[in-house]
């Protein structure tokens, strides 16, 4: 009998790797997952719950009707995703807006609701200067929002600073132009 | 005394690289037995827990773990799991880099973050048999 088993269960497809792709979370668009062939080719999910088993002779793809409930509870294990906030300074200080205080209890709230929490403070610059002035005036700029969570409570071990320079505009400009709308911090809490 | 400055130019490149690769994510949530084993010893997990290029986490029959990175990726592993994180690379102010995470055995859950924006296949999740590319997405890897 045990003799038997063996061939059948191979048949069955227990002993390959397999890979599922899901459906974009909340309502995210499905991304793509290609199984890479060695000699440059590829076979590609694209559609939510496309499935691949892959041995090592070769790859079978199927589409699957369901989530089992041991990826449904894997699924469940992820961390939540990040939540992003934006702080306005008035200009040249570290003085947070009034109707920016609202947003740091917010932020307060959120780190507290997850444990292992990162804040994560982004700069950004207008595109006044060139790139390398503004990915260190944007670094510099994140690294005092830094220094003002840390004196706000927030721990200083959960935090970190990033510039980012003129790479992402709030408001889409032309090379060398002054707004107050680019000048600004992001903040994502993770 | 050029051999000197060339030395120290060298020593404060390592200790830049060292500080650049130092974080690459942390551990958000675990449960049962779960380890991260990093050049030869085992540490201890907990929500806040570092983790760092070629960490291997392990998980038992009961155990799961929760983690993020910095570049915004996300991932789950089930039970009786190891996965090797084996390359990560990530310029924070260009949001561009390299992911290779190896699946040895288990279940890995993976929503993708802004490497795998950053390039095609600049993510890219390896089993025992097959290589796969990862194009801005959430998926599920299993090894048997």
């Amino acid at each position: 009998m045990p003799l038997g088993v063996a061939p059948i269960l191979l048949l069955a497809g227990c002993a390959a790797p397999s890979a599922l792709l899901l459906a974009g979370e909340d309502g995210h668009p499905t991304g793509a997952l290609a199984v890479l062939g060695k000699n440059g080719g590829e076979q590609l999910l694209d559609k939510p719950l496309a499935a691949a088993r892959m041995s090592r002779q070769h790859t079978t793809l199927k589409t699957m009707k369901t989530v089992k409930p041991a990826y449904q509870r894997l699924i469940a294990t992820l961390p939540p995703p990040s939540k992003s906030f934006t702080l306005y300074f008035i200009e040249d200080t570290t003085t947070i807006t009034p109707a920016s205080r609202e947003v740091l209890e917010q932020m307060r709230a959120e780190v507290a609701r997850r444990p292992g929490a990162e804040v994560q403070v982004t700069g950004h610059t207008d595109t006044l200067g060139s790139e390398d002035y503004n990915d260190r005036l944007s670094l510099q700029r994140a690294r005092e929002i830094v220094e003002f969570l840390v004196s706000q409570g927030f721990p200083r071990d959960a935090l970190s600073a990033v510039g980012r320079g003129e790479r992402d505009l709030a408001v889409q400009t032309g090379e060398g132009v002054a707004n107050a709308q680019n000048r600004r911090v992001e903040v994502i809490v993770r | 005394m050029r051999v000197l400055a060339i030395l120290a130019a060298f020593i404060a490149t390592l200790i830049c690289a060292e500080l650049a690769f130092a974080e690459i994510g942390r551990v958000k949530s675990n449960l049962g037995t779960v380890a991260v084993d990093r050049s030869g010893h085992r540490l201890g997990v907990a929500p806040g827990v570092r983790l760092e290029p070629g960490d291997v986490l392990v998980t038992g029959s009961d155990g799961r773990m929760g983690i993020t990175f910095i570049d915004g990726t996300r991932m789950a592993l089930g039970p009786n799991s190891r996965v090797t994180l084996t390359t990560f690379q990530y310029d924070r102010t260009r949001q561009t880099g390299s992911f290779v995470t190896s699946v040895d055995r288990g279940s890995l859950g993976v929503v993708s973050g802004l490497i795998a924006k950053s390039q095609r296949d600049a993510m890219r999740v390896r089993t025992p048999t097959s290589m796969l590319g990862v194009r801005g997405t959430r998926f599920v890897v299993n090894v048997p």
